[in-house]
């Protein structure tokens, strides 16, 4: 067995972080809010691109499959961990369930293309909308999404 | 909570995405952090490393060249690197147990899941601030104590997806 050492290191993070001085956690928070909020209005417009390189890959899978639901799941994954992060929710529901389509496929049969199209359609209906947050519209859209994506899977097997 | 003061801490960020560097920074800068470099890919990033010296590494796990895994060993192990003990939060869409174990045998000292909020980045700020874990050397790996809250990296509100 081999023997293992125990180090303590010379730095850490807390000494260089005073215990009093900065903002309440409140404030911190509130102020990164307001600070990413036009960030969240940015992503919309860098999403297009996403949308149309993934329909672009949606569109040659029918030609070239394996390499092309790999690409696809790879802008899914992005998509799914930008959506979020930037104020749309619905946007990573959707890509979240995109991704459980495409995870465990090499190629797609003609009922997996009406779900992937479906999936990418609601997308861009969410941007087209403007479906931002978890409130409102966009709240009751997201409270019955979950059952109507699972149901949509399931058409595909996924 | 305390009000901590951040302003002394640099911080690295690497991510591919521009976007999600522009969203942590401006996190960042909002919680009091002014000293702030990014890299886009895990050659840059340990280039920025040794030449900064940064209290915090932020990274992305998929990267188109050298992945984050990749990244962490980098920086634990290279006799280049600057510090060695750095704390480290891998940033990743991923959030299966097998990965985070991967993670966390890598050397890596907190997991952050994509979709990131103003609120989960605090917390996991805060929470490695507060974080007095030693590091363990072995043959087989060198980092934080793994037997410190491994399950915080995976349950409660922050874990969304």
């Amino acid at each position: 067995m081999s023997k293992a050492s125990i180090i303590k290191p010379d730095r850490q993070l807390g000494d260089k972080v005073g215990k009093t001085g900065g903002p309440t956690p409140e404030q911190a928070i509130l102020r990164a809010l307001n600070a990413t909020e036009n960030l969240s209005e940015a992503y919309q417009g860098w999403a297009v691109d996403d949308l149309q390189d993934l329909w672009r890959a949606f569109q040659e899978s029918a030609s070239d499959e394996g390499a092309e639901v790999r690409k696809m799941f790879n802008i899914a994954h992005e998509v799914r961990g930008q959506g979020g992060s930037f104020g749309f929710p619905l946007i990573t529901s959707i890509s979240d369930s995109l991704c459980k389509v495409l995870e465990p496929r090499t190629s797609l049969t003609r009922r997996d293309m009406e779900v992937i199209r479906i999936h990418i359609l609601a997308m861009k209906a969410v941007f087209h909308q403007g479906l931002k947050g978890d409130s409102g519209n966009a709240g009751k859209v997201g409270h019955e999404l979950p059952q109507l994506l699972a149901a949509l899977r399931k058409r595909s097997g996924a | 909570m305390s009000n901590f003061d951040f302003s002394e801490l640099k911080v690295l960020i690497c991510d591919d995405s521009l976007q999600i560097r522009a969203l942590i920074k401006q996190c960042l800068m909002a919680f009091g952090i002014q000293n702030i470099v990014d890299a886009m890919d895990a050659k840059t990033g340990f280039q920025e490393l040794v030449d900064t010296d940064p209290d915090l590494v932020i990274t992305d796990w998929e990267m188109p060249t050298g992945n984050g895994i990749d990244f962490v060993q980098h920086i634990r192990r290279s006799p280049d690197s600057p510090n060695p003990y750095v704390p480290i939060i891998m940033l990743t869409g991923y959030t299966e147990l097998d990965r985070v174990k991967i993670a966390r045998d890598n050397g890596v000292s907190s997991f952050l899941a994509k979709p990131v909020s103003a609120v989960s980045l605090y917390r996991r700020l805060v929470s490695l601030v507060e974080d007095q874990r030693l590091f363990v050397r072995s043959d087989s790996f060198f980092g934080p104590d793994r037997r410190f809250k491994v399950s915080e990296t995976l349950e409660g509100p922050d874990r969304r997806v």
